[in-house]
């Protein structure tokens, strides 16, 4: 009896991995197609999209998606044997630096000058390409994105009185949490504290308030600043914010009022607005504004082509091909990355895009705009970095340690990491010969 | 309730109540202990079927209402959700098999035959599992590449197999170790060849372990992300497909995912609950 059952089992197993050998042979792949390796769009749901934007190219595409560890190591081990199966990467800029450091990437120096006269591609995001040399393209931008702040619009009236939404300030965000919270009971301000919060502290909070995301690290303002998130902001913050990775959600089910996150991470709530899923009413705006000015963060994201990729020809067509504004606007407005190109016809948006297209645009050309780039040439210790500034929140604010010493010994990890790295300052911090330092 | 009887004695029927009790509280131990497996079980199994809208709200219904299944479907329908769980399945039956036959040997040899360095094979074993995989990356990569096995099932299963021989190994010889070897001998004393002693005698008395431990190179293949991802491209397993993908999806997804990873194991697991028992009977004897 207990030997019948194993045997029915081991026949039904065989029948279906027969099944599945015989239809994965059915599938050969077709030798001409581009390996596309990104580590975007590795969501199951953003993937679909882009393999329908994508299946409009002429050509058959294998689109792969990964993360950044994996890809590293499959690019550096195609590399060193020789011979490799991708042919197009698209990852973040700063996944870049550990695949210039093993010189695993064609110079598309021609490649972009012909399509940066075809479509204009943003010059600041065409040198970040260079990553730091002057005649070697190792990446040709493909798109970005940044964080913004998102309001469900029953959050509005409790907005301070002679607020600018588009020109909010950190004091100001804070009483309009004190407003919700003493109206409502309850704290409407969310913050994605599961989530990409490391970028809320790197590109936000401390550019804002010391003009700097590493130099002024320790600095007098940055004392301030955390005296600022401790006493003020933290105490109107929702306390489920400790657990929440997408303010989509929150927001959606109602929990939270007014939110930051990155935009496509906002994108599905306006997206269920528009659709009619949700009875909610949401608005989009920049982020606050500090003493030293607003800081945000523009993320961008990049497309190279190994050396051993083995359909060069192709990826370049490829590439080229998702930098048409045709496509760039479809990314825009299926998975909210904004273009690299001019010739965008924004009119197109649906009415969800819009209103993040218009916040993020608010943002980047506020007079007080103060671009915070994301860390560059920490290679593969740029984990390192993002594990310092949510030390830095969760030492200080839920753990109530003393913010000098914690701004000091968490600084003394960042010098360490900057001098060991040899990684130069990059941007909202003035450049620096050799390795960055902090004050 | 045969306490409750009038015509029982006093002491008898207190007695009786005592061992009710007794008898109550197992039970409800045992309810208990299936709930705090069973609840997160249902949890995603009626999110899963459940509109997004519903997945979002609080308190949650315990029955799905209205059923939907938009999100299963999308889910299902996402290029390469159903081809990477064959794949799946494909790498999982071959680990499966090839650690069974190589480690039904090798348990039996450590088990039975004393032999020089016996116990540096055992502590070699044993070792394999120190070294983690992930520094190991770039050089495996490296050598399926070169080796012309990369991106393909077979050799996935080939690693998987590396992975789960050292505790296959170990497991197995403990359950050979619980067969006595008077029955082996008793055997040839009534004829049998060595070799026919195994098969007859010993084989069937250990079926049990060696499936157990068949399980067991099941499930870790079917959990493993790592290697599945380094050695494949194009031929993803179902976690490698998906694992982190669900990490970053939203919660409608998340349910559905989780819910298609865990129903094969369920219906794997009921086939061979039997097995698993004799697993903790045999191993631990």
């Amino acid at each position: 009896m207990l030997h019948k059952k194993l045997r029915l089992l081991l026949v039904l197993a065989l029948m279906v991995t027969g099944v599945f050998a015989v239809q994965a042979q059915d599938d050969e792949d077709d030798p001409d197609a581009v390996t596309f390796q990104s580590t975007q769009f590795n969501i199951v749901e953003e993937s679909e999209i882009a393999r329908e934007i994508l299946s409009a190219f002429e050509g058959a595409i294998n689109f792969v998606t990964t993360e950044e560890g994996p890809l590293i190591d499959i690019l550096i081990a195609e590399g060193q044997s020789g011979s490799g199966s991708t042919d197009l990467v698209g990852a973040l800029h700063g996944t870049f630096p550990s695949l210039v450091r093993n010189d695993l990437l064609f110079d598309l120096t021609e490649l972009t000058a012909e399509l940066d006269e075809m479509y204009n591609i943003a010059d600041a995001f065409i040198e970040l390409g260079l990553m730091g040399t002057t005649d070697y393209q190792y990446y040709v931008p493909w798109m970005q994105a940044t964080y913004v702040m998102a309001a469900n619009v029953e959050a509005l009236e409790y907005l301070p009185e002679g607020a600018d939404l588009n020109a909010l300030t950190w004091d100001e965000l804070a009483e309009w949490g004190v407003n919700m919270a003493e109206a409502d009971g309850e704290n409407r301000l969310g913050l994605p504290v599961a989530g990409l919060f490391n970028r809320f502290m790197q590109g936000y909070l401390f550019p804002s308030f010391t003009g700097g995301m590493v130099t002024e690290f320790r600095s007098e303002a940055a004392v301030e600043m955390m005296e600022f998130m401790r006493d003020v902001l933290w105490p109107v913050v929702n306390q489920e914010s400790i657990n929440y990775a997408f303010m989509n959600e929150p927001l959606l089910s109602g929990e939270v009022w007014v939110a930051f996150d990155h935009v496509a991470r906002l994108g599905p709530a306006f997206a269920a607005m528009v659709d009619g899923d949700t009875d909610k009413e949401f608005v989009a705006f920049p982020a606050p504004a500090g003493p030293a000015g607003r800081g945000f963060m523009p993320v961008v994201v990049g497309l190279g082509i190994p050396f051993t990729a083995p359909n060069p020809d192709g990826a370049e067509e490829l590439l080229a091909y998702m930098l048409s504004p045709e496509v760039q606007l479809q990314v825009l407005s299926e998975l909210n990355f904004f273009p690299v190109v001019d010739g965008v016809d924004f009119d197109a948006l649906p009415e969800n895009v819009a209103l993040i297209a218009a916040a993020v645009s608010a943002q980047s050309a506020a007079e007080d705009a103060l671009p915070a780039l994301l860390p560059v040439g920490l290679g593969d210790r740029g984990g390192e970095i993002n594990q310092i500034f949510n030390n830095v929140f969760s030492r200080i604010v839920q753990g109530g340690e003393d913010i000098q010493a914690v701004l000091d010994s968490e600084g003394e990890n960042l010098s360490n990491l900057l001098s060991e790295t040899g990684a130069a300052c990059w941007p909202p911090d003035a450049p620096s010969e050799g390795a960055c330092e902090v004050n | 309730m045969l306490f409750l009887r009038k015509s029982l004695p006093p002491d008898q029927r207190w007695a009786l109540f005592r061992n009710w009790v007794r008898r109550m509280g197992v039970y409800a131990l045992a309810i208990l202990i299936s709930l705090w497996i069973l609840l997160p079980i249902w949890l995603i199994a009626t999110m899963a079927f459940s509109t997004r809208s519903n997945v979002r709200s609080f308190p949650k219904p315990f029955f799905p209402d209205p059923i939907s299944t938009d999100t299963m479907q999308f889910f299902l329908n996402a290029e390469g959700i159903l081809s990477s769980t064959g794949n799946s399945l494909i790498v999982a039956f071959a680990t499966l098999a090839l650690s069974t036959i190589i480690a039904t040997p090798a348990g039996y040899a450590i088990s039975r035959f004393v032999f020089r360095g016996r116990d540096a094979v055992r502590l070699g074993i044993l070792s394999v599992r120190a070294f983690p995989i992930v520094i190991l990356a770039v050089p495996l990569a490296v050598t399926f590449i070169n080796l012309g096995i990369y991106d393909s099932l077979w050799s996935l299963a080939l690693l998987h197999t590396a992975l789960v021989l050292p505790t296959s190994v170990l497991v197995i010889a403990s359950v050979f170790a619980s067969v006595p070897y008077e029955l082996e001998e008793a055997a040839q004393v009534f004829g049998c060849t060595p070799t026919m002693a195994f098969f007859r005698v010993v084989m069937p008395l250990t079926l049990p372990g060696i499936a157990a431990a068949g399980i067991f190179a099941f499930v870790t293949s079917w959990n493993e992300v790592f290697a599945a991802v380094l050695l494949t491209l194009t031929n993803r397993t179902l976690p490698a497909q998906i694992l982190f993908s669900l990490d970053k999806a939203s919660d409608p997804f998340k349910f559905a995912g989780g819910f298609f990873m865990l129903v094969p194991s369920i219906i794997f697991i009921f086939f061979i609950r039997r097995y698993l028992f004799s697993m903790w009977g045999q191993v631990t004897k």
